[in-house]
């Protein structure tokens, strides 16, 4: 693999990002047609940009490597995080557009007009965008390391200077524009080396030894290649962490505010549903032909296998070149990712912790941006140190345990939120409390190190399946005895939750 | 027979009722004003009826507010005590009753001896007190001052009621106002007017659209709207101007429809584009530019309209804003009120301007706020 | 308002159902049948074919019927509510 073409590809990457941002759309948005100008983003281009900041590291580097190195059970992986847009789209999709909120805090507040449980919100989304940025800061050092061989901490400390950057620099990460062009990239960059392998050996199905025969133990499901216990437990567990976690990740919801009402939201959501399994497709390649050509990458842990593959199947210049757009594909994964979520977690922590505090210190002399930029600089700077204190966790892992906490916290909190009027403003406290803690305890106790084998194991490292339902109990319960903290505005909020626009209806206008 | 008649004329009991309120309602017009002096003054007299004491005194913090009962040096002595006598239930907001010791005056005529101080509390704040003077205080005295001090309380927080309705009233007339201007309705019909024998189509095209444009601004209900929705008003507020300016007004927008979404209240940019027409070309024979933007701030939305006119004297701009000149900026002051009144005051306009350096006129929305939501 | 609320979880319910129906089912089926789990299909074995392929297009389809369900839901109700 050569560093040089590598790094050029991963400059020009980082350079198109940041100069479509800064300069690009400035000019090409001035315009004085008025119908050009106020046309909403539409479905398609909304769901490229969801797309593009949903596929992270973990996508693009991480599930490959699981399959590589677990097997089939890890396919799951790619299908949770797809069936989650379904689940989202049939849950909560329409309602929370029409909610109005911009935030999950946002929708906690209007749905329970209570700042206690607003305030429970925006601590969970800074806990889950950290965790969900820890595993993107480690497939950046993992990039910079099987380009260049710099220690791992190079490239997280690129990725992360490049983002509070353009973030701070004012935002501009947030446009669509950009987002939508990362997923066109990351496809093309994922396909691109695939097509030109299989091209080249003419049968492919020489090239699918690897699934079949004495040793494909690997290629069957629930073989436990990977030395996991209970594979049944945390196939389940896994799958229920995907599917009900999406809706909870902080950067899902900021992009869903986009589209102009709760339809739109809708179709955006089946166009994404469409991208992620187009991508996905080609994921569980990488990791087929992994074994044929890079067998020694599965005691590594596998999650280089997409960035090296091209170089030991076509050594010469066709590898690097190929090498070099998949690094290019996987940098640009980091980015956008990274992205979406440090303008997610700034924006709670700037809204909800930061901006009151600094105006009562400075005595209201401050300036809102300013406030913006210091929360961007805290949202990368604490997954930051966390990543040099821990580091060791495989990519999807990570994530995993960052879906299995939105699922066990907001997931309740908006499910319930949305289709259940009994539901008590104590009840969705108390829910967030004990979802928010078991899950979190079970992260915790990850990172500190696993327990040895066994229920203790498996149940620490997928524990949705208890978790989740565990904070749906605790809501239900809790409700069920405090009828008198529903909220007074319950009947008003389900009316604009569930009204298509189109109907002219009394949608509880403003009580100022 | 007899007993139904005297059911028919009431009780002795029933008639005292009917007594009771009918000075009662003498009484609370006068204090659903509030408790301004004037309002107390009138009211006192009322009050004293349905006590039946020798005098009674309203006192707020400042002082007494009102004096009835006897007159001449009593009055003066007494009135001059009435504060100190005041102070503590003022502070503790608990019925005291004072004795000859803390209130007599020490001329034996005087008919007042002892005091019974109440509380008059709106919005579990003591906001004055009802302080009945006599010769002598009886439990039952005490339980009919503390009723009519709760009494009044009630009506004074009608009071309070009624001046939060005004207000509201007095936003929404702001509203209203802000609606449409009849020096742009004057100049479009006047343009529409030029149109009807040199090319009736265009005419027909541009009555059209102001008729759309005035749906828009007469509207009822709702006090929100979208960023799309306005800008689609804006832009036919232009397509009028332009039949007025034709090729001296130029427009040029940068929104990122990232914004359009985001609920505004309604009608506040198109104040801002007419006042930057106004600003940018009446008065001029030359080209005015006239930019709007929207800009995606995470948590806000920022808009902006900028013109390359004349522009204007800052302190010109800030009486305008503090709502103090009737002049050419009445736009910029209403829009600048009702944002401030839904968001809060770190949510103005921001004017930047100086004499022959143009306008610009800039606002933050956030994106969410508690209770804004747009109607259709 | 009621029966709109009503008639769209019970769309949503049924959508859910199918899936996890449908998906539960797999792991399910590869622990209680083990043939299936190298059965080729195609020269892939099923398990790739079903998780690797199938359930992409599975998923959109689902998601199609739900949005036109859940809009047909909403213009009946407009409609209902419009005439009154």
């Amino acid at each position: 693999m050569s560093p040089a073409i590598s790094l050029t590809a991963i400059g020009l990457v980082v350079v198109a990002t940041i100069g479509i941002g800064l300069f690009g759309l400035r000019i090409s948005r001035t315009t004085s047609d008025f119908y050009v100008a106020s046309r909403a983003v539409s479905p398609r281009w909304n769901a490229s940009a969801i797309s593009g900041e949903y596929l992270s590291a973990a996508s693009f580097l991480g599930v490959a490597g699981l399959v590589l190195v677990n097997g089939a059970d890890m396919l799951w992986f790619s299908v949770g995080y797809t069936v989650g847009y379904l689940m989202l789209l049939v849950l909560v999709a329409a309602p929370l557009r029409r909610s109005g909120a911009y935030t999950l805090p946002d929708f906690a507040e209007t749905r329970f007009e209570s700042p206690v449980v607003r305030r429970i919100c925006a601590g969970l989304v800074v806990g889950i965008g950290t965790l969900y940025l820890l595993p993107q800061l480690h497939g950046a050092g993992l990039a910079v390391q099987t380009v260049t061989g710099a220690p791992p901490q190079v490239g997280a400390m690129i990725v992360a200077v490049i983002v509070v950057i353009n973030v701070a620099a004012g935002g501009m990460r947030s446009i669509t524009f950009v987002q939508a062009f990362q997923y066109w990239l990351k496809l093309t960059a994922l396909a691109t080396p695939i097509f030109v392998i299989l091209l080249a050996w003419h049968q492919p199905v020489g090239v699918l030894d690897s699934l079949h025969g004495a040793a494909a133990e690997w290629a069957e499901p629930l073989s436990r290649a990977g030395g996991r216990d209970h594979p049944l437990y945390a196939t389940y567990s896994l799958l229920l962490a995907l599917c009900f976690g999406t809706m909870g990740l902080p950067h899902v919801l900021v992009r869903f505010y986009t589209n102009p009402d709760g339809r739109a939201a809708r179709r955006t959501t089946v166009v994404v549903l469409a991208l992620l399994g187009l991508f996905y497709l080609f994921p569980p390649m990488y990791a087929v032909l992994g074994r044929t050509f890079a067998p020694d990458l599965v005691g590594a842990g596998g999650d280089t296998v997409v960035l090296e593959l091209p170089g030991r199947v076509f050594p010469g210049t066709t590898g690097d070149l190929l090498g070099a757009l998949v690094a290019a594909g996987a940098f640009a994964a980091f980015l956008s990712t990274s992205s979406g979520l440090t303008v997610a977690i700034a924006g709670v922590i700037d809204q909800d912790l930061l901006r009151s505090r600094l105006h009562r210190w400075t005595g209201g002399d401050y300036v809102a941006v300013n406030s913006f930029r210091i929360a961007a600089l805290i949202a990368m700077i604490v997954p930051y140190l966390a990543f040099t204190v821990t580091g060791a966790l495989s990519l999807a892992d990570t994530v995993g345990l960052a879906f299995a906490l939105a699922a066990s916290t907001f997931c309740p909190l908006l499910v319930l939120g949305i289709w259940w009027r009994r539901m008590s403003t104590t009840g969705a406290a108390a829910g967030l409390v004990v979802g928010g803690i078991a899950a979190s305890a079970a992260a915790l106790v990850n990172v500190a190190g696993a327990p040895e084998g066994g229920w203790p194991r498996a149940l620490v490292g997928q524990p949705a399946a208890w978790t989740m339902p565990l904070a749906f109990l605790t809501v239900i319960v809790v409700s069920k005895l405090t009828p008198h903290r529903i909220p007074a505005g319950t009947a008003r909020s389900m009316v604009r939750l569930h009204t298509p626009e189109a109907v002219d209806v009394d949608r509880g206008l403003p009580s100022r | 027979m007899f007993a139904r008649r005297r059911k028919h004329f009431g009780t002795p009991a029933d008639k005292a009722t009917y007594a009771t309120l009918h000075t009662a309602s003498l009484a609370s017009p006068h204090l659903r004003e509030g408790l301004t002096p004037a309002a107390a003054g009138k009211a006192s007299r009322h009050l004293r009826d349905l006590l039946g004491t020798a005098a009674i005194a309203i006192c707020d913090s400042s002082g007494v507010l009102a004096w009835d009962g006897v007159g001449g040096p009593y009055e003066s002595n007494h009135r001059r005590d009435a504060k100190d006598l005041a102070a503590p239930t003022l502070r503790s907001g608990r019925t005291a009753v004072l004795g000859a010791h803390d209130v007599a005056c020490g001329d034996p005529q005087c008919p007042i001896r002892t005091a019974v101080v109440t509380p008059i509390v709106t919005e579990e704040r003591v906001v004055a007190v009802l302080v009945a003077y006599s010769n002598n205080t009886s439990a039952a005295l005490v339980r009919a001052t503390e009723e009519v001090a709760r009494w009044v309380s009630g009506q004074v927080e009608l009071a309070e009621l009624n001046k939060e309705r005004t207000r509201a009233m007095e936003a929404e007339l702001r509203a209203l106002r802000a609606q449409i201007s009849p020096h742009f309705i004057y100049n479009a019909l006047a343009a529409i007017a030029s149109f009807v024998r040199t090319d009736p189509e265009r005419a027909r095209e541009l009555l059209l659209e102001f008729a759309d444009f005035s749906r828009y601004a007469l509207r009822r209900g709702g006090e929100y709207t979208t960023l799309a929705d306005e800008l689609r008003n804006v832009e036919r507020y232009l397509v009028l101007e332009q039949a007025r300016f034709g090729d001296r007004l130029k427009v040029s927008l940068q929104i990122a429809p990232e914004v359009l979404p985001v609920v505004i209240p309604f009608l506040v940019v198109q104040p801002l584009v007419e006042n930057a027409v106004r600003h940018g070309l009446e008065g001029t024979t030359g080209v005015g530019n006239i930019t709007i933007r929207a800009r995606d701030q995470i948590n806000e939305a920022e808009i902006s309209v900028e013109d390359d006119g004349a522009g204007s004297d800052p302190e010109v701009i800030r009486a305008a804003l503090s709502g103090e000149s009737g002049s050419d900026s009445v736009g910029l002051g209403n829009v600048d009120a009702r944002l401030r009144q839904v968001y809060g005051d770190t949510y103005g306009l921001v004017v930047e301007t100086a004499v022959d350096a143009g306008t610009k006129v800039t606002f933050r929305i956030p994106k969410y706020s508690s209770g804004v939501h747009a109607s259709p | 308002m009621q029966s709109l609320i009503q008639s769209q979880l019970r769309l949503t319910l049924v959508v859910i159902g199918s899936v996890v129906l449908v998906l539960g089912s797999i792991p399910l089926l590869f622990w209680l049948v083990p043939p299936t789990r190298t059965l080729s299909v195609l020269g892939l074995p099923l398990p790739w074919v079903v998780l690797g392929i199938l359930v992409y297009p599975v998923m959109y389809v689902a998601a199609r019927i739900y949005v036109r369900n859940a809009e047909r839901i909403e213009a009946e109700f407009t409609e209902f509510v419009g005439r009154q």
